[in-house]
Formats: structure tokens, sequence, C-alpha cells
């Protein structure tokens, strides 16, 4: 199959995921009241805390476990709600495979962005979170997100054709996360205390090489998931 | 003639087993420093390698099961994974008893205690994964999918894993943080002042104290919280005899070279138990553990993957 028609392919999946969720709003809604309630729950269990060297630290990993479980409640529901509405046979002849994966990797790293944004927000509001290199903090959560997306998506078609699925997400995909979840806490922190580009840059290429290296995988294999 | 062979290879494995114990705790000399806790190595340490082996042989049979569709190639990948998930726990639960004997903590976040964590967790999500698939096509195939996408974040894990904890006291000085593979080389003439990761280390003296060499190395610990002078010493053969600790931690310095008359040294940082192979007895006794323990793993491997292999024949025999 010649790019354009991949591209056009790959655009129309993502529209009409775009479009089912502006109807339902469900994700959405859900994904965005899970955040500001753990980063609330978080806040309160915590009361303010006081200037420290290994302040940013914990910010960094507060921000990013909230990140994590809202990833975990949110980013299944692509492939789940095709199970669901019992819609994935007609997928299958409508989309050629790629596009069906890629469609749905966009839309999850919409969503995942979004939701980054926002927690981002709450957190510098509820729990004072002081940022001294805020582009650095910016690049850092974006890396650690695409990275977040293209490690689960996959995992979220596995799950999908499996029991009990919304436990299993998460059992499939923290271990698969850890080595993301510790550079992007440790990255994070780094530009929550100010440190310059040449301290920032190892993460963020850690991050992006995480991300690519799940990306390429999950190409390969995608076509042996989606199978039927 | 070949039932009679698998007997004796099988009682032949038995009696190695029992002979590796026997050694472990009555040839096996202890260790300076480590004790008794030192004999823990003899398993320990093949475990650990039975289980990387293991896991490694049930990735590659998931992608041959991939490209063949084979039943048998699934059944293979899952034994090797069953096999790795019991060496792993073994050698995890020795580790930790052994952690708690002589480093004072079950559990050090080190990067090979992080990185045979997340194996344990991938295994058994890959074992939870199998047991919620009903169609059984479908649960080899996506069970395939998940081991050789779990493969391919390991690089990245042992990349990232000597990060989450500052320090290891696993003998070996590429994940040793502030250890130099080859040491530091001191001179009292030129360079005196060198630097073991964030130790500064100062040659103030080589001498030679009856058939031992001495070194005497000021070391200033990071923030120059506190000084000391160490003095390893060397024998004539040029072996590391005294291994002072650094203030404060569980490393000891080690004199690896020493030469009075033209007054230099070279020093490295080193955890407990390094150098424990170099007593021949431990050698041997530790090299046939690993043969045995590895056919042992290969014993119940050959058991597991045969009953899986027939019960996937009877199942595709009974489809037809």
């Amino acid at each position: 199959m010649n790019n354009s028609l991949l591209w056009r392919a790959t655009k129309a999946v993502f529209v009409r995921e775009v479009r089912s969720e502006l109807r339902s709003r469900q994700a959405l809604n859900a994904v965005a009241l899970f955040a500001v309630c753990s980063i609330v729950a978080v806040s309160i269990g915590l009361g303010p805390l006081n200037r420290s060297a290994e302040l940013p630290l914990i910010h960094a990993a507060l921000v990013w476990i909230v990140l994590l479980f809202a990833a975990f409640t949110a980013l299944a529901r692509v492939f789940v709600v095709e199970e669901e509405q019992r819609t994935a046979a007609a997928l299958r002849l409508a989309a050629p495979v790629h596009a069906v994966y890629l469609g749905k990797l966009l839309f999850n790293l919409v969503l995942l962005v979004a939701l980054t944004l926002l927690v981002a927000v709450l957190a510098v509001v509820l729990l004072r979170m002081q940022v001294k290199a805020p582009t650095a903090f910016a690049v850092m959560l974006a890396a650690g997100s695409l990275g977040l997306v293209t490690g689960t998506t996959l995992i979220a078609a596995i799950i999908a054709r499996a029991s009990s699925r919304s436990t299993l997400f998460a059992v499939l995909s923290f271990p698969l996360l850890i080595p993301l979840l510790v550079t992007a806490v440790r990255g994070t922190a780094l530009a929550l205390a100010g440190a310059g580009w040449d301290r920032c840059l190892a993460p963020i290429q850690t991050l992006l090489a995480y991300a690519v290296a799940m990306f390429v995988t999950s190409l390969f294999l995608f076509a042996t998931v989606w199978e039927d | 003639m070949a039932e009679r062979l698998a007997l004796i290879a099988k009682y032949a494995l038995g009696l190695a087993m029992a002979g590796i114990i026997y050694a472990m705790f009555l040839v096996v000399p202890q260790y300076v420093g480590l004790g008794d806790a030192g004999r823990i190595i003899i398993v320990h340490v093949p475990t650990a390698w039975v289980t990387s082996a293991a896991f490694a042989l049930s990735a590659i049979y998931s992608i041959v099961y991939l490209r063949t569709r084979s039943p048998l190639h699934d059944a293979s990948a899952v034994s090797a994974a069953e096999v790795g998930m019991l060496f792993c726990i073994f050698a995890t639960v020795t580790g930790a008893i052994f952690a708690e004997v002589v480093w004072g903590t079950f559990w050090n976040w080190d990067p090979r205690e992080t990185t045979i964590l997340v194996l344990l967790l991938i295994y058994a999500a890959y074992f939870a994964l199998r047991s919620s698939i009903d169609d059984g096509a479908r649960r080899r195939r996506l069970s395939a999918v998940y081991n050789i996408f779990a493969c391919v974040t390991m690089p990245f894990l042992l990349f990232v894993a000597p990060r989450v904890a500052d320090s290891t006291l696993h003998p070996n000085c590429a994940f040793l943080q502030g250890s130099k593979c080859e040491g530091v080389s001191l001179d009292l003439n030129g360079a005196k002042i060198s630097q073991l990761g964030d130790v500064v280390v100062e040659l103030k003296a080589v001498e030679q104290v009856g058939d031992m060499t001495r070194a005497v190395v000021e070391v200033r610990m990071p923030g120059l919280t506190e000084y000391a002078d160490l003095a390893p010493t060397m024998d004539s053969e040029g072996k590391a005899a005294d291994r002072p600790e650094f203030p404060g931690q569980s490393f000891r310095m080690i004199l690896i070279e020493a030469d009075p008359q033209a007054g230099t040294a070279r020093v490295n940082m080193q955890a407990p138990g390094t150098g424990l192979l170099s007593n021949q007895r431990t050698l041997w006794v530790f090299l046939a553990s690993n043969v045995t323990f590895g056919l042992l793993a290969l014993w119940i491997y050959r058991i597991r993957a045969t009953i899986l292999q027939v019960s996937a024949r009877l199942q595709t025999t009974e489809a037809f």
C-alpha cells in the first residue's frame, strides 16, 4: 500500500475515535476526574511540604504516579470499546492493520497529552510545585507521555481479547513501564530543580529512545495481535 | 536402553545435587569479611544464571512460535518461562537472605535486585495473561507477542537500573559506582591525588613492612564529612591482604599494585565478596554447582515441555 493511502486511513481511524469520544465523553470525563481526585488526595494527604533538596524528586514522583494510574484507566479503552460494542470485526474489514494501530496510537497520545497538561497545572496550583526550568519540564513530560503511549497501546490491543481486562492492563503494562518511569521521574526532578540542558538532555534521549523502540516493535507485532 | 540411561542420569543428577549441598557447607572455606554467609554463592549465582538463560530461551521460542504457529513451540516457551520463574524466585529469596545477613537489609534496590524484580513481575504478568484467555490459539499468539514485547524493554532496564539506587553491593566493578575496573594509580612524586567515584583519595606513603607492602591513603568522603587514613596491604606475591573499609560504608579499599622504591600504588574500591572465587576449592565447587543447576533446570524443562506438548497434540487430534 502506498504511504498517502495509509496516512488517509490512519486519519480516518483517528477522526472516528475523536468523534465517538466527543459524543460520549466517557474517557475524557473519567480521566479528568481521576486526575483531579488523585492530585487533591495527594495534596490533602501531604499538606504543604517544606522546601528541601528532595522536594523536586518527591513532586516528580507524585506527578508521574498520578499520570501512570490515570493512563491505566484511560488508554485501554480504544481497543476494549471495539470488543464491547462488537465493532472490531467491522473495523478489521474497513481499515488496513497499521492504520488501526496508528490511528488509535494518535488518539491515545492526544488524550494523554491533555491529561498531562491538566495534571501539571493542578500540581503547580495544589501541590505548589515549583518549575524552575519550564521548557525542559515540558519536553520531559512530552517525551515521557510519548513513551507511555507507545509502551501501552499494543498491550491495550492484547488485553481487549482477554477476560478481566482492566486489572490485566495494569498488570501487563507496569513491568514494561518501569524503565520509562524511573527515567521520567529523575528527569522531571532535574527540570523542576532547574538543571541546565546539558543534564536534562540525557533523560530526554533515553525517553525518546524507549518510545522509538516500543513504537517499532509494536508496528511489527500489531498485525499478529489484530488478526483473527 | 534409552529408558535405562535416563534413569541413570536421573540418579546421577540427584547424587550431584546432594554433593553440591555437602560441598557448599563442608568443602568451601569461609571467606574473610563474609564468614559462613559467603557459602550462598554456590546456590545464588547458578540459579540466577539459569533464570536468565531460561527466560531468554522462552523469548526465543515465542519468536519461533509466531513464525511456525506450532503449539509445540508454544509449549516449549511456557515450560522455559516456568523453569525461569521457579529459579528466579529461588535466586531472589537466597539473595534477600544473604543481603539481610551481610548488608543488614533484605532489599537494597541495587541494580540486580531491581532487574530481577522486574523479571518476576513480567513473567507473573505473562502467566496472568495466559490464564485469562480461553481460546487456545489466541492465548498462544497473544502471550508470545507479550513475551517478545517485554524482551524489548530489557536493554532499557539494564541501562536504567543502576540509576535507581546510588550504590550496589554486588561484587562487580561495572556496577559499583565509583569503582573503575582497573583502579586508580597514585604516585608520591606526581599525581598523588585522585578520585574513586566521589571519594577523594590521596597517597601519603608506600612502605615495605616485613614481607608486606603497605600503602597509606587518606580518603575524604563526599561533602568532606569524614576523613580517614586507610592502610591497605599486599603480600610479596602481589595478593591483597588487608582491605580496610571506607568510613561509613560497606566498601573496602584494595591495593592492587605497589612499588615502595618508585613511590607508586594502584588502589581500587571493592564490595565485600569480590575475589570469593580466587580460592581454588570454592571455584571448583562453584563451577560444578553451575553445571548441576543447569542440568537440573534442563531436566525440569524437559519433563514440563513433554507434558505440555503431549496435551497440545491431544487437543489437535481431538479437534479433527
